[in-house]
């Protein structure tokens, strides 16, 4: 026998062991893809790391702040850094100097600097205002090259030339002018600031020069836009680090082109095309390169290009030559190799590479797409010279397109594409392969027509599906051999089928772009589409306020927050309808809720508002919605001849300080195995189990504390409410409900059980357990009636019946987020709390049994606690890496997680979306209802056929033994 | 006693006819060889033959009477009557040691608790046949009663370690699963 101590040790070990995900599972059950985000125009560039290699890799700052490295051979991440906490629109900048082994990066109030191979940050550099642009000064008095930062901070224009190497201050230039700061420039002699002075009706231009090496004021110039700028966006572009920086802008209507030399007072004019709707210039970004730029402009249907010199002895601009009219959006691309300027156009069809000095054709290929047409937003190139006997050229351009994919274009042929659009994601959810249309239609006319007829069309059904028994019949020794050898067993016909597993659920996915996505959960998360729903205005974000499946049909509806909604179909994508977004009604949030004509999905406004109904559309549920303020509403509708109206039956406000954090609801599949917890002497503890209760996170700023209430959502009776006092309400607070628990995580302090003075700060998270009395075997006030009414209080003791709370906190080593519940079939599997950890990026999987409120404080357990399997209690939790279901995978941005059940008992899909997307199955409770990849089947088929060979080869000797023993004379 | 007739004096091969080494037949559906000793029905055994000594030796001592003979088989009945009680320590015992997890060896000592009362009291008539006469029925029946209770003391033995083991369904938790959750009559959703 083992001592008790030990024993435990090995119940504790014993799980872990079994939880890790193993080796072989790596790629087969989980799958990952690891994004940047959608690069943006400004801050893409194709780079050489390492000055004595040709190998060049590709820098991006994403729309989602990821700052990344790709190599463009062949699509995959070098190194990638997360830049700031949210995911929102982001901006930023990123400047390589020629020939650095560093990159560096600006995002908001900071300045950083990476190793260009490693990623490894060089120096991080964090101001007062936010950065508005960053710049490397190619030529300084010294062997290294300095950085040049534009901040705003409150009015004052600040520029800082920072030391390249370690990040440190050379000189400030402050200007206290309440200007719009632009751009910093620079050229060989001189900085050049570039700001909006004035007021906003009008804005002039204004340039101030600087020294390089002392930031003093040498000059300054105002340059007369006559009212035709009025934010820093209508400057089309600001040419820097050219050896002659210009500054562009148009006029209100688009027909002029007004074009500035920096450093000289005067303007240029030229007229841009008709119909013009959008303008883009490109131009070379180094010091050595010839002063060419292309001025891009696009029509509402096609788009033209004109290519300008600028004489830098005179200062003056000559068009050089302009591109024919091309149908469709196009992108241009600016490459320099030394003092060669070339121009990359890049059409639906073709990439026309071109020389900044003449119209000349240097080279085209014709461009395929592929199956999916796409065209390209912007894109950047690097052009390889190949001299010789011939000169040849090989272009590579990286292409954002309008399906928000990143593509690799190598001389016209698509090297890789990078799904980029997946990230920022708002919404997800698992949807059913949908049976096939044929087999719903005959099986609903067989449920209608009278049992004869039904059995003949059934027999004629099944009749008729002989004519695939051949080919099942074919499949068998394939089939049997895959399962016998463990390997994949790929659907020839490229159709999704169910499998008997439940593992192949499709995932459906939201972004904020307004793209939806269909991802194939039982395919290593293969994206089967991917498609544009809506057409959103510029620097606007898909609000997704619902995603909801069918059950009978199997669409998937997302609801925006604008009154748009698209029904798709979640096998191929197609559309079956779809609302643009109006600016009509504002749609806060949506509802599933059960009527007459089954289930409806609904819409509220702010405030919880909703207008009338139709009769057949009345709820038959209290719904829960947010009120004005902080409050919630309990609405009941009631029909009234054909409409019907929502009037609120509670309201749940909050005390005047007071702020709705968060609120969790029990998962909508949330089934429960027992009602009851048996306690170590057979005792039972009833749970209390309530599908309507809900956890409100309210926090209070000012006290440093957070309220955790409880509500029952028919009655809006607060069942429990518990405070916790010194927390940080400035860091997220999430609870997690389901069953009849419910876990919170925060940051707080607390203080030590053996020294009362002392008070620490950390991650904690809490865990209530409800039960419907504090006895065992006592099932409350309600006794041992079927039904309960929320609303109708029971007459003993006094008011509704309250669960009996246990509570425990534990400290853990790193915050959470994104809580989650896995769900199973039948609720028999225990659950587990799945959680992204943002410090490490990983998605940990904490079983339910540590966090169990019921573990004994400050002494060991006695033996009927240690038969239920409590431990005793320690205040902190190590998150066991075993129990981090990503691995070895690196998931940053994970906003939230859903998970989804199988047709197994013991298995629970999950999804986690954010920034990546990452994908897997856990077995709370272990594979007890399959066999693992690691159950030998070879080995089991090769034991029983040895077995049967060596009885069919024994048999015979033995028999005749036993004859001879019998039948030969003793001698 | 056909057996008595043969002890007079006789060859050894008489006797090795009679008594032919023990017969070990493992594959029954391997036939022995004709006239093998197992096909001869009027084989006897030696362990036959040793009974058949004792009684010839006992033959000379004079005959019980009836009520002697009355007595000695109600004295005899007690005895078998009283037998299963005399295990019981040792049955005990061994389940007290065997531990009350669910293991082989104490699932098939729970059996055996079961299984050997209760086919003994179905067979009560058959363990005192032997002792029953005409003259001693009335004391046989009071014996039967104590034979009974002597099995059912056995049994209880049987049933505690059962109850030991948690086998009985006498806790509120082996009820739970036949419990029902109780049912909301309002139902809530949400639009948060």
């Amino acid at each position: 026998m083992l001592p008790p101590q030990l024993s435990t040790l090995f119940l504790l070990a014993l799980p872990s062991a079994v939880r890790a995900v193993f080796q072989d599972e790596v790629g087969h059950i989980d799958y990952h893809y690891e994004l940047l985000g959608l690069p943006q125009r400004e801050t893409t560039f194709f780079h050489r790391p390492r000055r004595d290699d040709k190998a060049s890799l590709l820098y991006t700052l994403s729309d989602v702040g990821v700052l990344g490295a790709v190599n463009p051979s062949n699509g995959a991440i070098m190194w990638r850094q997360k830049l700031n906490g949210s995911t929102t629109n982001c901006g930023g900048f990123t400047r390589a100097g020629e020939d650095e082994s560093w990159i560096a990066s600006a995002l908001g109030q900071s300045v950083h600097a990476w190793d260009a191979v490693t990623g490894r940050n060089k120096f991080w550099m964090d101001f007062a205002g936010e950065v508005k642009d960053l710049e490397i000064m190619e030529l300084t008095e010294s062997e290294r090259k300095d950085l040049l930062a534009l901040s705003d901070e409150d009015g004052t224009t600040v520029l800082r030339r920072l030391n390249g190497n370690d990040g440190s201050v050379v000189w400030e230039f402050r200007e206290a002018t309440k200007d719009i700061p632009l751009q910093a420039s620079t050229n060989v002699g001189k900085v050049f600031v570039i700001s909006l002075h004035g007021t906003a009706a009008a804005y002039n231009l204004k340039v101030s020069v600087l020294d390089t090496l002392t930031g003093k004021r040498l000059d300054e110039l105002v340059i007369g836009t006559k009212g035709e700028v009025h934010s820093a966006d209508d400057v089309m572009f600001v040419g820097a680090n050219s050896a002659s920086p210009i500054v562009a802008w148009t006029d209100d209507t688009r027909q002029k082109l007004r074009v500035n030399v920096l450093g000289t007072k005067s303007r240029q004019e030229f007229s841009l095309p008709t119909g013009t709707v959008s303008v883009e210039i490109h131009a070379p970004h180094l010091v050595q390169s010839d002063p060419h730029f292309l001025v891009h402009s696009r029509t509402a249907t096609g788009n033209r290009a004109d290519v300008y010199h600028v004489d830098p002895k005179t200062n003056t601009i000559t068009k050089a030559y302009d591109l024919p009219l091309l149908s469709g959006p196009g992108a241009f691309s600016t490459t320099s190799n030394g003092a060669n300027v070339y121009f990359t156009r890049i059409t639906d069809d073709e990439i026309i590479l071109l020389s900044s000095e003449s119209h000349g054709v240097l080279s085209r290929w014709p461009l395929n797409t592929g199956s999916s047409p796409a065209s390209a937003v912007h894109g950047v190139s690097e052009v390889v010279k190949k001299t010789g006997a011939d000169t040849s050229y090989a272009v590579r351009t990286a292409a954002v397109t309008n399906t928000d994919d990143w593509v690799l274009v190598r001389n016209g042929a698509i090297a890789w594409a990078r799904p980029e659009g997946m990230t920022g994601a708002v919404a997800a959810t698992f949807a059913e392969i949908p049976e096939s249309e044929d087999l719903v239609k005959s099986l609903e006319q067989e449920a209608h027509s009278n049992p004869l007829e039904a059995y003949i069309h059934r027999v004629n059904r099944h009749l008729n599906d002989l004519q695939y028994l051949p080919a099942y019949l074919n499949s068998i020794p394939s089939r049997l051999m895959s399962s016998v050898l463990g390997t994949e067993v790929s659907s020839k016909t490229g159709k999704l089928t169910r499998d008997g597993f439940g593992f192949h659920k499709l995932v459906i996915l939201a972004t904020r772009r307004g793209m939806l996505y269909g991802l194939d959960a039982g395919n290593s998360g293969k994206v089967l589409w991917g498609r544009r729903t809506v057409n959103l205005p510029q620097g606007s974000n898909w609000n997704v306020t619902g995603i909801q499946v069918h059950e009978s049909t199997g669409q998937v509806t997302v609801l925006g927050s604008n009154g748009d909604y698209a029904v798709v179909k979640p096998d191929t994508g197609n559309v079956v309808d779809v609302a643009a977004p109006g600016p009509g009604r504002v749609t806060e949030s949506t509802a599933l809720v059960d009527t007459e004509s089954g289930q409806r999905l609904i819409s509220f406004g702010p405030d919880g508002e909703i207008g009338e109904l139709p009769s057949n559309w009345t709820p038959k549920q209290t719904v829960v919605v947010r009120g004005s303020g902080e409050e919630l509403k309990g609405v009941v509708f009631t029909a009234n001849g054909t409409t019907s109206r929502g009037s609120t039956s509670w309201t749940f406000s909050l005390p005047q300080d007071q702020r709705v954090v968060s609120i969790a609801t029990r998962p909508s599949h949330d089934p429960i195995a027992s009602i009851g917890r048996v306690l170590g002497d057979r005792t039972v503890k009833y749970k209390y189990l309530n599908p309507n209760i809900i956890v409100v996170v309210a926090a209070d700023d000012n006290a440093s504390a957070f309220t955790a209430y409880l509500l029952d959502t028919v009655s809006g009776q607060v069942l429990s409410a518990s405070k916790y006092e010194g927390v940080d309400t400035g860091k997220p607070i999430e609870c997690a409900v389901a069953e009849n628990w419910f876990v919170c995580t925060f940051f707080g302090q607390y203080t030590l059980r053996d020294n009362l003075a002392q008070s620490l700060k950390g991650y904690q998270v809490a865990i209530s357990d409800l039960y419907e009395s504090d006895e065992a075997n006592d099932r409350g006030p309600l006794g041992d009636s079927d039904q309960y009414s929320s609303l109708d209080p029971i007459d003993t003791p006094t008011g509704v019946a309250l669960p009996s709370v246990v509570t425990q906190t534990y400290i853990l080593n790193t915050p959470l987020s994104a809580l989650q519940v896995t769900q199973t079939r039948q609720g028999i599997t225990s659950r587990h709390v799945l959680a992204y950890l943002p410090e490490s990026h990983g998605i940990a999987s904490i079983p339910r049994m540590f966090l169990e409120p019921r573990r004994p404080v400050g002494r060991d357990p006695t033996p009927a606690e240690m038969e239920e399997g409590l431990m005793r209690y320690h205040p902190n939790i190590e998150i066991d890496p075993k129990s981090i279901i990503t691995h070895e995978r690196d998931v940053i941005g994970v906003e939230k997680i859903i998970t989804s059940p199988t047709i197994v008992e013991s298995t629970s899909l999950v999804f986690a979306y954010g920034i990546d997307v990452f994908g897997t199955r856990v077995a709370p409770s272990f594979l007890f209802d399959i066999l693992g990849k690691g159950f030998n089947k070879v080995t089991l088929v090769g034991t029983v056929v040895a077995i049967t060979g060596g009885v069919l080869v024994l048999r015979p000797m033995v028999r005749k033994k036993q004859i001879n023993a019998l039948w030969t004379a003793p001698m | 006693m056909s057996e008595l007739k043969i002890a007079s004096e006789s060859p050894k091969w008489v006797a090795s006819l009679n008594n032919p080494p023990a017969h070990r037949s493992k594959n029954t559906s391997i036939p022995d060889p004709p006239g093998f000793p197992s096909s001869q029905p009027s084989a006897v055994s030696a362990k036959q033959k040793k009974d058949a000594a004792k009684i010839e030796k006992a033959a000379p001592r004079k005959a019980p009477t009836p009520d002697e003979m009355d007595t000695l088989k109600v004295k005899k009945a007690w005895e078998v009557a009283l037998g299963p009680i005399k295990g019981l320590p040792m049955t005990g015992i061994m389940m007290y040691m065997s531990g009350n997890s669910l293991q082989i060896f104490s699932i098939m000592m729970v059996f055996m608790a079961f299984k050997n009362p209760i086919m003994g009291i179905l067979a009560t008539n058959q363990a005192f046949e032997r002792f029953e006469s005409d003259s001693n029925r009335s004391k046989i029946i009071q014996v039967k009663l104590a034979y009974v209770a002597m099995q059912l003391v056995a049994l209880a033995l049987g049933i505690w370690k059962l109850n030991q083991m948690g086998l009985l369904p006498t806790t509120r938790s082996d009820w739970l699963a036949w419990e029902t959750q109780r049912e909301p009559l309002e139902h809530a959703v949400f639009a948060l």
